[in-house]
């Protein structure tokens, strides 16, 4: 059977503020062995923190001094709201103002941080340049 | 690629999207960034997006692309070979633990809550709770795709720092080791403010006096305190996750990052299998499981949860009907629930989980229009995977199970039986393992 101190302390005409009382000498007990937060004693931590990876640094791809009659993905790569329109609307742009540009569409496969080699190869194939809408 | 290519995003990225750009090996990638947001905007809107200036370098934005892509490359540009990001010193001190404690909170290293200072004694007495060398690599960093926060590498030393500072005793590092060796780690940096839940099973929860009972999931226990505190410490320290406007973007922020609630089954008191065994582990290990998603409700609120007689299974089917589908659901039931549903006839776990997805529906058209399913569930349709390239072909009055797969729902008891009350986390089952490996 379980024992409610509270009650028993109760009807015993003790007030239950003394559990309280009791609890708090023993916190104390215990802070006086360890040493206080406030203690003036000085200590060297230990940092917490991870490793970061080396960083390879990669050139950007040499660019051409014209676009013209050059092919150019628009990659939705989130599939965010609004980052397809977005990215028909500049296939527009080009239509309208450099004709001699021809776009392409694509929809990265998968979820926004995954890999899509196969779209990869497609573009290095077939295209001069690609303009990637992340998000949001 | 070897293609030149040109990001765009919202400004609201900025700061992540260069600082990704440097450490994806490209610190002078051309970026081009619209206003925010473009989600929402009409067609009108997005196309004057076009041909106003980029806010942050001022060019209007199809001039800045086009010139991008045909303006000859500088030496920066170019730059080939290797670079390195700093993880700051090895130590801190020697000073007053107010200091320490000021130097880690302004370090972004801790919860904002004061940590135990990780001195090497404290460090080598967790330590001594495992078999395993300090030294031994429980990740390893990489430079390359996926999440920044997954990059960055530990030892079972650092992870030990860690649970130092989130007030662990030794008894329960395995358990933290465990978690560790599961990464990624606390903190999930996505705008959705998702976070974790942390379900411990087998006699290691006694061993540890974990509160499984009244209270379960409240501050009333060290061990579900501190592990779940040490999950978010090693989130943002370990791998380098919750920097705000970096590495960290969840819009309003989660609580449940505090202590990831941590849940202690009640393998005693309830009438089911416990949830590892249901993983295919044996009864008798020591098993951690993560979940992932992005709250925790009472069942309260559910329809009927008032009534005279009540029927649990449909409260809960209820409460499935606002939740993130693309993510699953972990019903956390006393003991009281779980016995009444025994009674109601759901003798085990995949009994209700099944009866639930199945009477859990919706539209096509509610589907489509569902949080997760445009940019997180239309792309796997794209790729052919089901359930959901089915879904995308069916027509838009078509009924649906809410959840993907029965497995997605899973059920968990503990609690004091002070009532019977249920709560539900809209999370995932992401990973498992087994905390006996890391004795």
């Amino acid at each position: 059977m379980k024992v409610n101190r509270r009650r028993l302390l109760s009807l015993l005409g003790m007030s239950p503020a003394l559990l309280a009382g009791t609890q708090f000498e023993a916190g104390q007990k215990r802070k006086d062995e360890h040493g206080g937060a406030g203690s003036d004693q000085k200590l060297t931590a230990v940092s917490p923190k991870g490793t970061p990876p080396p960083i390879q640094l990669y050139s950007m791809a040499p660019r051409a001094s014209s676009l013209d009659g050059k092919t150019i993905y628009v990659v939705d790569a989130t599939s965010f709201l609004g980052s397809a329109t977005l990215l028909h609307k500049m296939q527009a742009w080009f239509q309208q103002n450099m004709p001699s540009v021809k776009t392409v569409f694509r929809t990265k496969a998968g979820v926004y941080a995954e890999d899509d080699p196969k779209l990869w190869a497609e573009i290095k194939a077939n295209a001069y340049a690609c303009v990637m809408a992340i998000g949001h | 690629m070897g293609v030149p290519a040109i990001p765009m995003c919202t400004q609201a990225y900025t700061e992540l999207a260069k600082l990704t750009a440097a450490r994806d090996g490209m610190p002078h990638l051309r970026q081009v960034f619209t206003p925010h947001p473009v989600g929402g905007k009409t067609d009108a809107e997005l196309a004057a997006y076009l041909v106003n200036p980029d806010p942050v370098s001022g060019i209007q934005i199809m001039k800045e692309i086009v010139d991008d892509l045909t303006r000859p490359l500088t030496a920066d540009e170019k730059k080939t070979g290797m670079d390195a990001i700093a993880a700051g010193p090895a130590t801190f001190g020697p000073d007053t633990v107010d200091n320490l404690q000021e130097i880690f909170m302004n370090n972004g290293m801790t919860d904002y809550m004061p940590i135990i200072i990780p001195t090497e004694e404290k460090v080598d007495a967790m330590l001594k709770a495992t078999s395993h060398h300090p030294d031994e690599v429980l990740r390893t960093p990489v430079q390359g795709v996926g999440y920044t926060s997954s990059r960055w590498g530990y030892t079972v030393r650092q992870v030990a720092v860690n649970a130092v500072m989130a007030g662990c005793r030794p008894e329960f590092f395995p358990v933290v080791l465990a978690m560790a060796s599961l990464g990624p780690l606390g903190l999930f940096g996505s705008t959705t403010s998702s976070s974790t839940a942390i379900v411990i099973n087998g006699p290691i929860r006694d061993k540890l006096n974990m509160n499984y009972g009244l209270g379960a999931l409240g501050p009333f226990a060290q061990a579900n305190a501190t592990i779940g505190r040490s999950w978010t410490l090693m989130g943002k320290n370990l791998t380098n996750g919750g920097i705000l406007g970096d590495t960290y973007q969840g819009g309003q922020g989660n609580q449940l990052d505090y202590n990831n609630c941590v849940i202690a089954e009640d393998e005693k008191n309830s009438p089911w299998t416990p949830l590892h065994v249901q993983f295919g582990f044996k009864p008798e290990e020591n098993v951690v499981s993560i979940f992932g998603g992005p709250d925790l409700r009472q069942g309260h609120g559910a329809r009927g949860a008032g009534a005279e007689i009540a029927m649990f299974d449909q409260q809960m089917s209820f409460m499935f009907q606002s939740m993130v589908g693309g993510s699953g659901a972990l019903v956390i039931c006393d003991p009281l629930v779980a016995k009444r549903l025994v009674d109601q006839g759901y003798d085990t776990k995949e009994k209700l989980s099944e009866w639930l997805w199945k009477n859990t529906n919706r539209t096509v058209k509610d589907f489509k229009e569902s949080f997760l399913a445009s940019f997180h569930l239309y792309p796997l349709a794209l790729q052919g995977r089901e359930p959901y390239a089915s879904w995308y072909k069916m027509p838009d009055d078509a009924m649906i199970p809410f959840f993907p797969k029965a497995s997605q729902i899973n059920l968990v008891v503990c609690g004091g039986q002070a009532n019977a009350f249920f709560q539900i986390a809209n999370m995932n089952h992401g990973r498992s393992a087994s905390i006996d490996k890391w004795m």
